[in-house]
């Protein structure tokens, strides 16, 4: 098992017919202009051009900001699709995301453990929430994947088909 | 031993800004500065692009006040294909009032991220609380139910910018001479009546009015700490209608001294005529001034304080903002008001200005109209644009030029940061004499003071230089051989 599998091993699989329902919602951050930091976007594209969880709300946006503590409010199962920098990061990272007030906000970032645990404060609910970083290297104003993390991109979705078709398809929401 | 505080970067205002305060032997303030240290270069960036991408691209400089920089620059289009003001053009009424909506929803966001995420914490915990309490986050733990009715304002801003730009951040509404779509009744009226999940937009006046209420409350508690907190004497300016109302679209520019009396009023168009720019080797970010005052009588305050120093009131249709501002200007007998921390009680007025602004509109018909772009004959092409609005943190202008094949060749962007370079600068100094001054230890509730001054003018430090990305504050202290004895990075 290569260092992706492991990382998703010891956070749980992440298994995308999972999401393939009208309560859950996949979120792309980043911002195509940026090289790299498309990696979310691109991760929404490849979710759309091959058909997969067409029933799940599919978002793009820049950044997350607090009232997408409502949004999430609304779902039970939501995927955050980000690029990270983090070089402890091989390739890609899975983790599931626990509420947590971790005071990085500032209006241009928030964590997604901060929009959990607003969420969990003011709404009184608390999704499923995982968040999905893979790796990328370029920031620059410049469109388009640097290979590197188109190469990342690749590896993070053969991972997600081998997972989810190792793994039961057909889970709902009882 | 004399030494230098270095407070870098400064929290929760955007980009990034680092300041120095200087101390002698004595530990008095000699010097204090905000420096801003990131490279500028969107004005470089769009030269060689089509003109048409302008209000597209430059938008990007920001995430929070895109909108006001897409309107920017379509204003300067306008001029640029011959159907704008330069040209004596006055835009339709579909056009323009659609624009205006997207303008007045991105202020009420705006406002309301500035005002409740980043302002409200601190004075409902006050500046010595520790920094991971005194944030929206603490908030959220503190008073969810005040937080759940920031964010459901919040929302209700952006689905105003989504319904005219047709995405929350970045999108595209206005076209040179036009915009692209009206707004269609469906949108209208989920925007007035609102639904599941969203406000109504009596309940945004609602909430506004909460706010400001908020502010009252604070103040009433805490009025001396709050008047006496750095008082920066500046003139002030904003854009103003023939009434000498503050007009966030359009109007003529409007200086005004602190008896309110008016030191220069101009078409935006010749702002050269009016304005110089210096630099210091310390600060990317220039020092905007009126030439015939100079740089120390001539230089501005913008933005929510200058603006309600500036309008003689609002007009009758916005009853609640108006009643409102009648007050603040009360509180100082009709003289310009110079007290920092009163711009949080202007921005709270404003988001309440705004959400009537918003009603009126909404409930025009015009919004639904059909005719959305004047296209002026190719002779009437200009090649030259100027387009000024009053973004939510002041004044802001974008200037053009492009060649007969369309491609920009020149671009100055003077954005409301910048023009509040000296008034902030100001504020620093204030502060630490007010709170550094003769004292030994930096504290905490020192260094946040320094924040406060700044955060009061929600600076936008990658608009003021034109950089990318996400830019962190840096506080660092030196003695009087320039040596660093002290640096707090948070």
């Amino acid at each position: 098992m290569n260092k992706c599998a492991d990382v998703a091993a010891e956070h749980g699989v992440l298994n995308l017919a999972d999401y393939d329902h009208p309560s859950a919602l996949v979120y792309g951050i980043g911002n195509v202009g940026r090289q790299d930091d498309g990696l979310g976007w691109a991760f929404i594209d490849w979710l759309e051009h091959a058909a997969l969880c067409p029933q799940a709300e599919l978002l793009r946006h820049y950044q997350l900001h607090l009232e997408d503590a409502d949004l999430i409010s609304h779902k039970q199962r939501v995927l955050f699709v980000d690029a990270t920098k983090d070089s402890q990061v091989d390739t890609f990272r899975i983790e599931r995301v626990t509420p947590r007030m971790d005071f990085s906000f500032t209006s241009h970032a928030i964590s997604v453990a901060s929009i959990l645990a607003t969420c969990e404060q003011c709404f009184a609910r608390t999704p499923d929430v995982m968040l999905l970083t893979i790796r990328g290297y370029e920031w620059e104003l410049q469109e388009g994947l640097t290979p590197a993390a188109k190469n990342n991109l690749d590896a993070t979705r053969n991972h997600l088909i081998s997972i989810s078709s190792l793994t039961e398809p057909i889970r709902r929401y009882q | 031993m004399s030494r230098k505080l270095v407070i870098d970067p400064v929290t929760r205002i955007e980009g990034h800004g680092k300041v120095t305060v200087h101390l002698d032997d004595q530990n008095r303030v000699t010097d204090a500065k905000l420096h801003v240290v990131e490279f500028r270069g969107f004005e470089k960036f769009v030269q060689g692009h089509p003109y048409w991408e302008a209000p597209m691209f430059l938008q990007r400089i920001c995430g929070i006040c895109f909108v006001s920089h897409h309107l920017c620059g379509a204003k300067a289009l306008d001029d640029m294909i011959g159907a704008g003001y330069s040209s004596g053009v006055q835009m339709l009424p579909t056009p323009e009032k659609i624009r205006r909506l997207g303008h007045y929803g991105q202020q009420l966001q705006s406002h309301t991220t500035a005002y409740f995420y980043l302002i409200v914490p601190e004075m409902l915990f006050g500046m010595d609380a520790p920094p991971e309490k005194r944030n929206v986050l603490g908030l959220v733990e503190a008073n969810p139910e005040l937080v759940k009715r920031v964010v459901a304002l919040r929302k209700w801003g952006q689905e105003v910018i989504k319904a005219v730009l047709g995405k929350r951040m970045h999108g595209i509404e206005s076209i040179p001479g036009g915009v692209n779509q009206n707004l269609s009744k469906a949108a209208r009226d989920r925007l007035l009546n609102g639904e599941d999940g969203l406000l109504s937009i009596d309940q945004v006046i609602d909430y506004a009015v909460e706010g400001v209420e908020l502010f009252h409350d604070f103040h009433k508690k805490h009025r001396d700490e709050v008047d006496r907190f750095a008082k920066v004497p500046a003139l002030n300016m904003s854009l103003v209608d023939d009434e000498g109302n503050v007009d966030y679209y359009h109007g003529k520019i409007r200086i005004v001294d602190v008896n309110k009396d008016t030191v220069a009023e101009f078409d935006y168009h010749d702002y050269l005529d009016y304005f110089a720019e210096a630099t210091e080797e310390w600060s990317y970010m220039k020092f905007p001034y009126l030439k015939e005052l100079g740089r120390e009588e001539g230089s501005v305050r913008v933005g929510p304080l200058g603006r309600v120093n500036v309008t003689k009131s609002y007009s009758d249709d916005t009853p609640l903002a108006k009643a409102a501002l009648e007050k603040f200007h009360d509180y100082t007998d009709g003289k310009a008001n110079d007290m920092t921390l009163h711009t949080n009680w202007a921005r709270a007025i404003e988001i309440l200005h705004s959400a009537e602004l918003i009603k009126n509109l909404l409930n025009d018909p015009d919004l639904q109209g059909e005719q959305l772009v004047i296209t002026p004959a190719d002779s009437a092409w200009t090649g030259e644009g100027v387009g000024v609005v009053e973004a939510p943190r002041g004044t802001l202008l974008h200037h053009y030029r492009a060649n007969r094949d369309g491609a920009i060749t020149f671009a100055n962007l003077v954005v409301a940061t910048t023009q509040n370079n000296t008034v902030m600068n100001r504020t620093v100094r204030a502060v630490a004499e007010e709170y550094l001054d003769g004292k030994a230890e930096i504290t905490e509730g020192m260094m946040n003071a320094i924040e406060v001054g700044i955060r009061a003018y929600d600076p936008c430090l990658s608009c003021a230089t034109h950089a990318m990305g996400q830019m962190p504050l840096v506080v660092s202290v030196f003695d009087s051989n320039g040596a660093l004895v002290d640096e707090q990075v948070r």
